[in-house]
This record gives C-alpha cells, structure tokens and sequence, in this order.
C-alpha cells in the first residue's frame, strides 16, 4: 500500500481534482496529439494509401469547388468596403503613400485569414463534422475500425491537410480578389489613375519577409485548424450527442481556433 | 474410435484460424456477457451461433476482431494474439477478414461499388482494375447485374444483402464474421451463398455465422463442424439436429 493510499482523503482530492483537469484540457490534448500525428504520418508514403489519397482529393475539391463562390462574393464585397474606401479617405487625407502598406496589414493580414477560415468553417467543416458525425453515432466507424480501416488515416489525415491546401487557396484568391475589385471601383470613380501593376506593386512592394511568412501561416494554420476541429468533433462523440448537440460545439471550437491561431500569429510575427 | 482420436491429435496439430482462450471481455452495457468464451476454429470449419439479441452478436463478433478489452484471457487470430499487435499490425489483420454486419454499416457518402471496394483498396495494392472485375463477377453470382454504384440506401434490402456478400468475400478473406447474413436473402441468393461459403470453406477460410434463427443455414447445418448458442452464460453447445 502506497502513501497516498493510507490518507483517502488526500487521494479522493488528487482524483477529483485531476479529473476535472483532464476533462477540461481533454479535447486540446487531443487536437495537438492529432495536429502532431497528422504531421507526422503524412511525411511517410505508406500512409497514403489510395482510399487515403481518394478522400484526399474529394475533400480538396469540394472545399476549394464549394467555397470559391462564397469566397468571391465576400472578397467583392470586402474589396468594394475596404480597399476602395481606404483609398479614397487616404487619398483625401493626403496619404495616398500609405495605401500599400494599409492594405496589406489590414486586408491581407488580418481581414482575409479570418473570413476565409469562417468561409472554410462553414461551407466545408461543418460538413465534415456532420459526416463524421453521423458515421460515428451510426456506428459505421466501428464497422470500419472492425475491416481494419483506421479512421485516423481513412478521415482525418486527409481530410485535415485538404482543408490546409484549401485554406491556403481560397486565400490567396480572395486577397487577390478583393484588391482587384476594389481597383476597379475605385477606378470606376476615379479616385486613382494608376494602372493595376501599380497598385499591385504598391501593395506588394509594401509588405516584408514576415509579412509574406504571417500570411501564409495564417491561411495554411487555420485551414488546418479548422479541418482538424471538425473531424475530431465529428469523431469524438458519444451515443447521447446528435447534430444538434454536434453542430454548435464544432463551430465554437472552429471559431475558437481561427481566432486563437490569427491572434497568437499577429502577435508572435 | 481410434480414427475419431486420430482425427482430434490432427486437429491440434493445425494452427487455428480463430481462438478463444477463457476470453473474458469487460462489463460493458449493452454488451457481452463479462463470462469466459471458448472456441477454436480450425481452417475451413464453420460454426453456426444462435443469438437472439443482436447488439450481443455484434459485440461477439467485435471481441473476435479484438475490438473488446478483455480482462482476461486471449483471442488469437491466424496465430497472432490482439493484445500483442499496435495498431497498424491489427489494422492489417483485420483487413484479411470479411464481414456482414447486421446493421449493414455502409457509408453514403460514397457508391455502393466504392463502399465494396474500399477495405481492399485500402489494404491492398491490387489494381482498382483487378478488383472491380472480381467484385462484378461476384456481383452477378450472388444476383446483382453488376457492381452497383448508386449510394447503399437507395438499394433494397435485398440488395444491399447482395452486395453485403460481394464484400465479404472478396479479397479472399482467411475468416469471416457473419451476422445474419441471411436475414432479408431471398431463394437464389441463399443457394448462391451457400455454394459461396463451401467453395471459401475449401479454400481454407474459417466461418462464424450468427443468426437469431436457424431460418438461413437449415439447408446447411450438416455440412457445418459445430453449433452453438450465445447467451448471457456465455458460449452454449446447441444439439445438432438432423
């Protein structure tokens, strides 16, 4: 008999209190145990193996196919709100040499990873976490687990890193999106007389090393967030949840995330 | 009686397909029974379990692939021990394996035809050409006029039957794991079942059957090496009857 055994006291304290731990840190061990064995695994051939490679382009497609029009839309949207309203007051105020540079910081660094990954969230993870969901309280995963097929490879390795290439696409689609709407609108007006290549070059020739480095670690780092919060959402739950319990917890997990990775990476770099 | 001794030290002698040794799974509820099973299946035997509570059944079948802890005991599958496999050894043994589930367990979001092909495209590096042609060939034994590539629910049951089979046997399965397969079977494909199950029976594959019922295998209980009864004591011999 142990030490602690002999004072039930102490011992019931040290249970309670490590299960309370436990069940509150549960799910963020588990997504950074995943995030590292998605890393891992996928560096080795032999994890990609077809049914892998199948679920790897289906996911790809229809989360860069799905989300392109929303994408679109929102950058248009963006592009006519804030690229053309930030030339035409900084144009006003005399600071039309700061357009680049506040396009960049503001629009491509901090608007679009957070609104592509919203987009990302709800156009493709949800459904994801609505498979996977359905799979599990179904009791398919357990068939699977049963014909040897592992979830973990069958799911979440490939579905995780499409959702990182797609994030990093649509991305870069709505940066270039949004900074080409707002160009023409604010053509259309006349509030500059620039050529495109200028405005571009302003913008571009504005941004450093880092700059470039924070926005392609945020659109790859929420993709994968997201992509990795849905499927362990999805597959983690129990015979009580359904997708009405499922659904609410993915998204605040998924919301959770994006703001977590953009805030921590606008602040680190 | 010398023969029938004979017969006994040479089924010792051969290394078992499956075998339960005084298995005892964890209490789970809604499960199995937390008593000691034992079995042994030797290639090509076949027995048949009667079990009427399905969810029991599953369990069973899910403590033979070594998805059920068990507190004590062990389950060896083609000589290899669960407890003793990580998981990708175990993924990979459990691939040689085909099985009907009663719940069907087929995934919508893909086809049929990929629901049937996907633990072989999985586990093997068979050519999606090679595969498909076999899964048509066994489709058309067992009824189907292919391989059908509509998503499982808009199938009949019948047909999702069919195509339960289709996936079973293909891959040439050293064991397989059936839960009342039989159960929505019409006439023919009954007969294309069970001519199916002796020809991978020859092969050397070892089969379990549940079934609530002996509706499905009465036309084969003679051709069958035992039968018994899963009840809540546990594995129960069940009395041939002629």
């Amino acid at each position: 008999m142990s030490f602690l055994d002999k004072i039930p006291f102490v011992r019931n304290f040290l249970q309670r209190l490590g299960a309370v731990s436990r069940s509150q840190m549960r799910f963020t061990l588990m997504l950074i145990g995943v995030s590292w064995g998605v890393m891992r695994e996928a560096a080795f051939p032999t994890s990609w193996r077809r049914t892998v490679r199948i679920e790897f382009w289906s996911t790809l497609k229809q989360a860069i196919g799905g989300g392109l029009l929303s994408v679109l839309v929102t950058a248009g949207l963006t592009g006519f709100g804030i690229v053309a309203q930030a030339v035409y007051w900084l144009g006003f105020a005399g600071m039309a040499q700061l357009t680049g540079s506040i396009l960049s910081t503001v629009l491509v660094r901090e608007i679009a990873p957070i609104l592509v990954g919203v987009i990302l969230l709800g156009r493709s993870g949800m459904l994801i976490l609505t498979e996977l969901g359905m799979l599990s309280t179904g009791g398919q995963m357990r068939v699977l687990m049963g014909m040897g097929i592992d979830p973990f490879f069958a799911f979440i390795l490939p579905r995780s890193l499409a959702m990182t290439v797609g994030g990093f696409t649509l991305g870069v689609i709505f940066s270039s999106a949004a900074l080409l709407v707002g160009y023409v609108v604010c053509r259309a007006e006349g509030v500059i007389t620039m050529s495109l290549w200028s405005f571009l070059d302003q913008v571009t020739s504005s941004m450093h090393l880092i700059d470039y480095i924070s926005i392609f670690a945020k659109f790859v780092f929420s993709g994968f967030a997201v992509g990795i919060c849905c499927c362990l959402s999805g597959i983690d739950t129990t015979t009580d949840d359904d997708l009405a319990s499922l659904m609410p917890r993915g998204f605040a997990r998924g919301m959770l995330s994006i703001m977590i990775i953009n805030v921590v990476l606008s602040v680190w770099l | 009686m010398s023969e029938n001794n004979d017969y006994q030290n040479e089924r010792q002698i051969i290394d078992p397909i499956l075998e339960l040794i005084d298995a005892r799974p964890q209490f789970d509820e809604g499960g199995l029974s937390s008593v000691r099973y034992n079995l042994r299946l030797n290639p090509g035997d076949c027995v048949l379990i009667e079990s009427k509570d399905v969810q029991q059944a599953a369990k069973f079948t899910d403590m033979c692939l070594g998805l059920v802890d068990l507190t004590e005991g062990q389950i060896r599958c083609m000589g290899l021990d669960w407890a003793d496999l990580d998981e990708k050894r175990q993924a990979a043994l459990r691939g040689r394996v085909g099985r009907i589930v009663s719940n069907g367990g087929w995934i919508d979001l893909y086809g049929t035809h990929m629901n049937i092909l996907w633990p072989q495209l999985y586990h093997t590096k068979i050519p999606e050409k090679v595969l498909i042609q076999r899964a048509v060939k066994l489709g058309i034994k067992f009824g189907l006029p292919g391989l059908p590539v509509d998503v499982p629910n808009k199938l009949t049951a019948l047909d999702r039957s069919r195509a339960d089979c289709v996936r079973a046997f293909l891959g040439n399965p050293s064991l397989l794991l059936l839960e009342n397969p039989m159960g929505n079977a019409s006439e023919d494909l009954n007969i294309a079942f069970l001519e199916m199950l002796t020809e991978v029976r020859n092969q050397g594959c070892a089969v379990i059957w549940l079934a609530p019922d002996d509706k499905g295998w009465k036309n084969y209980k003679k051709d069958t090496t035992f039968q018994l009864r899963l009840m809540d004591d546990g594995l129960v011999s069940a009395k041939k009857r002629s």
